[in-house]
């Protein structure tokens, strides 16, 4: 069964419609690769299915329940997170109190959301960091931290945005690594944004490339790296 | 790379940390057998007041970043429900309280539903109007509250458990106790909360809305629920308020000045810190007593810095008394410049310096 069905979603901005008519499934365990130039709608696609806006138009089924009209937090709730492209550390708090703040999501206690944190830290290795202040951490650790903080709300499924946009390629490829072993755990499933190629293309069973808000191929990624619509679509906005 | 503060605050307090607490409290449990000068009560009353007042304000203020600049209403809220039923029908303050605590508990789920759409300026401008309105809807209901006029009482009831009289408002030592115990108690309030989920949601509220609710948190609870609880000793604060100076009137209980102050307290202490509002009482309490009894400006002159003849002299004189106002502009733009985050701030960052410079 599809863990997550896009449904005909279209997103306007007044008179832009940063989506329109998107349409796509995701099966429970897949990666799903989210690609297209800047301002294709990707960003806005993550925002209108966890409930961030409400679409103009169209369906979120997650699990099987319409989305549409929930808030965010109800939205994890219900086991989807996600990360911020821009990323939103809770600056003036530790990274532990960051992660916990997550975790709070399915406990009430206080001494079970640090050690639920703490396993997140160790995941992403941010053990050195853990009460440092987030606001001063440098960019390859607030990424990180997001992650972290995400996965501490215990999601099904993880949409992360651009977690490796601006880190060096050593923090890139712990980032990916990371990625993979969530995915070799089973448990969660994700989408990921993503304009670093080779890594996307490494890390997806499959992948949508959106355009001008519309989705304009979907694929395997050796399909779509082969597809001339995507590559005119990519050449043309350089 | 920027510069990254390890955390200093502390949690679990150490053995020496509670031992120096434990006298602090006894020091002032048994200060008015030792202090009999009703003067030296009396300011340390409005101690405790303004240590009340400040912590219930740091909850949605200060842990929360929720810059209510109206507090005033939950203050008068508290204070007039109390006078009203005392003087009309002769309900006791300390069940008065309790519907003052109600009252003010329904104002703030109004004010929530109304301010807590807007964010940033917006929310403190909206909770400035709200403040306004319920101090002008004061002024005008003059048979329930007698307007401008205020209301005074003369008795207070004997403060009575069945037969057991516990106390009769004759000095102000059964105030200051009262005093005391409610600020010891919005300093437990406070403590629990920053040790428990509510710490870290309202914290997270203040750092980022929207990571706060992409991350499981309703924003509409978890924004309401800090107000309620600052409302509720705000509420406490006026209801003491107004037994303890047996008058009041909108321009003493409503007005905006007065939602000013309270900000004060926390930003000149110290924000979303326990011990903030507690340090910043210690610098207000002093200044605006010093203020009103006009001690600044003989000062002045006695030190021969000023000629009490000259012009600025006979200025000061007449004025210094009125100048509170200003006096705290010029202190917030201080503490800002200087201490952004606060006396509490200030000495944290000192401490994680010298920390740092050792390791
Ligand atoms: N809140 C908003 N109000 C108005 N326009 C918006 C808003 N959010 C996004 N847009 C517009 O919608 C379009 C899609 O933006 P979006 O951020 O979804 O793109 P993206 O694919 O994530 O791009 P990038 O790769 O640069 O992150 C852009 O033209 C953008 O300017
Ligand atoms: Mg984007």
């Amino acid at each position: 069964m599809a863990i997550l069905e896009i449904k005909h979603v279209s997103k306007l901005f007044g008179g832009l419609a940063a989506n329109s008519d998107v349409s796509f499934e995701m099966t429970e365990g897949m990666i799903m690769g989210l690609i297209g130039p800047n301002g294709a709608g990707k960003t806005t696609l993550f925002n209108c299915i966890t409930g961030y806006y409400p679409p103009t138009k169209g369906e979120v089924i997650f699990e099987g329940r319409k989305m549409n009209g929930l808030q965010p937090d109800a939205v994890c709730k219900l086991g989807m997170a996600r990360t911020w492209q821009k990323v939103r550390p809770l600056a003036k708090m530790t990274v532990v109190d960051n992660v916990m703040v997550g975790a709070l999501c399915r406990t009430n206690s206080i001494k079970v959301a640090r050690e639920m944190a703490m396993e997140q830290i160790r995941v992403v290795r941010l053990e050195h960091r853990a009460n440092f202040l987030a606001g001063g951490l440098p960019i390859g650790e607030r990424k990180k931290l997001e992650v972290a903080r995400v996965l501490a709300t215990n999601p099904k499924l993880l949409l992360l945005d651009e977690v490796m946009g601006g880190l060096n390629p050593a923090e890139s490829e712990e980032i990916i690594q990371l990625i993979l072993d969530i995915k070799q755990k089973g448990k969660i499933t994700q989408m990921v944004i993503e304009h670093d190629m080779k890594a996307i293309m490494r890390i997806s069973d499959r992948i949508v490339v959106l355009n001008s808000g519309e989705k304009l191929a979907e694929g395997e990624p050796k399909d779509i790296v082969s597809n001339p619509e995507v590559i005119t679509a990519y050449l043309g906005s350089e | 790379m920027k510069s990254i503060h390890p955390l200093t605050s502390i949690r679990g307090a150490s053995a020496v940390q509670i031992m120096f607490g434990i006298v602090i409290i006894a020091a002032l449990f048994a200060f008015p057998q030792f202090v009999e000068s009703p003067y030296a009560l009396h300011m340390m009353i409005l101690f405790f007041l303004s240590t009340l007042m400040g912590s219930s304000w740091n909850i949605i203020g200060g842990y929360t970043g929720q810059y209510s600049v109206g507090h005033a209403a939950y203050f008068g809220t508290g204070a007039y429900t109390t006078m009203i039923l005392l003087t009309t029908k002769e309900i006791p303050p300390w069940q008065g309280m309790w519907i003052g605590m109600f009252a003010a508990v329904i104002v703030a789920l109004i004010v929530g539903s109304i301010c807590f759409r807007l964010r940033g300026p917006y929310f403190v401008l909206a909770s400035i109007a709200v403040a306004e309105i319920v101090r002008i809807t004061a002024l005008n209901l003059t048979d329930l509250t007698k307007g401008a006029e205020g209301i005074l009482v003369t008795d207070i009831p004997p403060f009575k458990i069945g037969e057991l009289l516990i106390t009769d408002f004759a000095s102000k030592v059964p105030y200051y106790y009262i005093a005391l115990v409610l600020a010891l108690a919005i300093i437990l309030v406070t403590w629990l909360v920053q040790h428990s989920k509510l710490g870290y949601y309202f914290q997270a509220i203040r750092e980022d809305q929207d990571a706060a609710h992409s991350l499981g948190i309703n924003l509409t609870i978890w924004k309401n629920t800090p107000l309620v609880i600052s409302a509720v000793f705000t509420s406490l604060a006026g209801s003491f308020y107004a037994i303890f100076i047996k008058f009041i009137d909108p321009t003493t209980v409503l007005p905006l000045d007065l939602s000013v102050q309270i900000v004060l307290i926390s930003i000149i202490g110290g924000i979303g810190t326990i011990w903030g509002p507690v340090v910043g009482s210690l610098v207000l309490v002093p200044l605006s007593e010093a203020l009103r009894s006009n001690v600044i400006a003989q000062w002045l002159i006695n030190s021969g810095m000023v000629d009490a003849e000259s012009g600025t002299g006979v200025f000061l004189k007449e004025h210094l008394a009125h100048a509170h106002v200003l006096i705290y502009g010029i202190l917030v733009v201080v503490v800002i410049l200087f201490m952004p985050e606060g006396v509490m701030g200030y000495v944290k960052k000192l401490a994680a310096k010298k920390k740092g410079g050792e390791a």
